[in-house]
């Protein structure tokens, strides 16, 4: 039943166009991001206008530096935006009901839905990174696989719990807005619990700062662990808490 | 076997009984009617019976099934919202695919032609989200029969469309008669007259009566006759003192209204006055109230 549900999950992204949305801004990033570090210091001289100033040369590591903050900014906002409605926009047209009353099981739905963004956005991830990466090779020759794929998987691990907290947001709200509220509300909550030395070890947010840090080589994978496993654990809570709640949920 | 039993199935919100104290008995194969005026809980009945909602209290068995148990079975039953929700991305066949899929039929491709023809759509290719509201109805009604399911629920079947559309899903649903059981939601009355076995008809979340469409016309029935006759002055004069005779007038030259408090009494005693009075009967008919008048006595009745 999933396979077939998700499978209905990509055509609706391939007709209704939002496939091309994600995948195109996740192609511009991975192009930009190696382009835009190569000749910002270029940029900046050019427009600095008299005024002298001396910028280090750039070099690979700002290639992907910047290629994490784009996916953990505009990228990260493009996901949330294109996923947020996924069960709640169905609840709101009526095809959630529709889909309901034919026997399928609720919580396998929500699990469908889960996957599918998952798998997809891990596939246009895995094209963005190589792109990426080719470009880095391109403009800074000694550019490094390793650090840059360790720093790509530690998005993948972060994505996990944006995805999962976009089910969770979109099987709890009644409409788009109502989701994007809660989404936004608990997303912010995290942000703040993040300034506490205590969490912040466990807090999917420092995964977010690692990333960065990876890329300057500067965090071996022993640092990571507690980071990865309560976002893995916390958003299977989210993913389950999402399923659960979706079951009893009156449509 | 019954299709639908519920025992006083209830849904509160907060202090609105949208269904109270429901007691619904709906036998197999029959054209369940189900009427009442607006926001009388039709609705919220089948959200009910389909799960979509949850109940206050109360049991509800489809097909044998203890609703609040389990949700199997729900592949038993086709189902046609008020206002059907489809993905607009899709065209019909498209989505019938997907319908079929996920109940679960294999090998859908020539049922899904079948019921695109029933419902007149098989040359459309066009998505979805540029359907009339008629076209979406009938799509709606393509995909509860597809599966070829024991019990249909369809929650106003006809409102939306035109008159030929609204006579052929009539038919339809009368050509399922015996082979299915129908379980229709509507405020068209003249719909339920013409294909339903049995209604009933709620109000303010109660249910006020079920039966056979037989029954409640004979429990309703006003004892009303239009006789006409030959000289109806004379019979008009011997009626208006019998102890069975409620009112008696005189319609027109020949005809006469004669409202009765008995009416096996009047039945077996007018044919024998006429005989010894000598009065000729060119006509008797007796009124029968329609499911229109039944219906407004049972909604406009607060005991």
């Amino acid at each position: 039943m999933i396979i077939k549900l998700i499978k209905k999950e990509l055509n609706e992204y391939l007709k209704t166009g939002k496939f091309y949305i994600l995948l195109f801004v996740f192609v511009f990033f991975a192009i930009l991001s190696p382009v835009t570090a190569k000749f910002m210091p270029e940029i900046i001289k050019s427009m600095s206008q008299g005024i002298s100033i001396t910028m280090p040369p750039s070099t690979w590591r700002d290639s992907f530096v910047q290629f994490s903050k784009n996916l953990n900014q505009i990228v990260f906002i493009v996901i949330v935006l294109v996923f947020i409605g996924s069960i709640a926009e169905e609840k709101n047209h009526g095809t959630a009901s529709l889909v309901a009353v034919k026997g399928v099981d609720r919580r396998k739905w929500v699990v469908s839905k889960f996957l599918f963004q998952l798998l997809f956005s891990l596939v246009i991830l895995t094209i963005a990174f190589f792109l990426c990466f080719y470009y880095a090779k391109l403009l800074f020759p000694d550019t490094q696989f390793y650090p840059a794929i360790s720093s790509t998987l530690l998005f993948v691990v972060y994505l996990f719990f944006v995805l999962s907290l976009t089910i969770f947001s979109s099987s709890i709200g009644k409409n788009l807005p109502q989701s994007a509220g809660i989404f936004f509300a608990i997303f912010i909550v995290i942000n703040i619990l993040n300034m506490l030395p205590k969490v912040n070890p466990y807090n999917p947010m420092t995964l977010s700062t690692i990333e960065s840090q990876w890329i300057a080589s500067k965090v071996a994978w022993g640092d990571t662990i507690k980071p990865i496993i309560s976002t893995l654990l916390f958003s299977a809570i989210l993913i389950f808490s999402g399923a659960i709640y979706f079951h009893k949920q009156e449509l | 076997m019954l299709a639908i039993k519920t025992e006083g199935l209830s849904k509160y919100f907060n202090d609105k009984k949208a269904v109270d104290d429901l007691n619904l008995e709906v036998p197999e194969g029959v054209i369940f009617g189900y009427l009442g005026p607006n926001g009388a809980g039709k609705t919220t009945t089948i959200r009910l019976l389909l799960s979509l909602a949850k109940a206050t209290k109360g049991n509800a068995y489809i097909l044998g099934e203890n609703i609040r148990e389990t949700r199997s079975y729900l592949s038993k039953i086709g189902f046609l919202p008020e206002v059907p929700g489809f993905y607009n991305f899709f065209n019909a066949r498209e989505f019938l695919h997907f319908i079929a899929d996920i109940s679960g039929m294999t090998k859908p491709s020539q049922k899904i032609e079948e019921v695109l023809e029933t419902v007149g759509l098989q040359k459309e290719r066009k998505r979805i989200g540029t359907y009339s509201r008629g076209m979406k109805q009938r799509l709606g009604i393509a995909q509860a029969i597809l599966s070829d399911p024991p019990l249909l629920i369809l929650d106003e079947p006809t409102s939306a469309l035109d008159p030929e559309g609204r006579k052929e899903t009539l038919d339809l649903i009368a050509s399922f008669k015996g082979r299915k059981t129908v379980f229709f939601s509507t405020h068209i009355l003249g719909d339920v007259e013409r294909i339903c076995d049995m209604v009933g008809i709620i109000k303010e979340g109660r249910l006020m009566l079920s039966d056979s469409i037989e029954n409640i016309k004979k429990g309703h029935s006003k004892r009303t006759l239009l006789i006409e006759v030959d000289k109806p002055k004379k019979l008009m004069e011997i009626l208006q003192y019998l102890s069975w005779v409620e009112s008696v007038s005189i319609l027109n030259n020949n005809g006469i209204m004669l409202e009765v408090k008995d009416l096996p009494t009047a039945q077996k005693e007018l044919p024998q006055i006429m005989t010894k009075e000598k009065i000729l009967l060119n006509k008797w008919e007796l009124m029968e109230p329609t499911l229109e008048d039944i219906f407004l006595e049972v909604v406009h009745n607060d005991n």
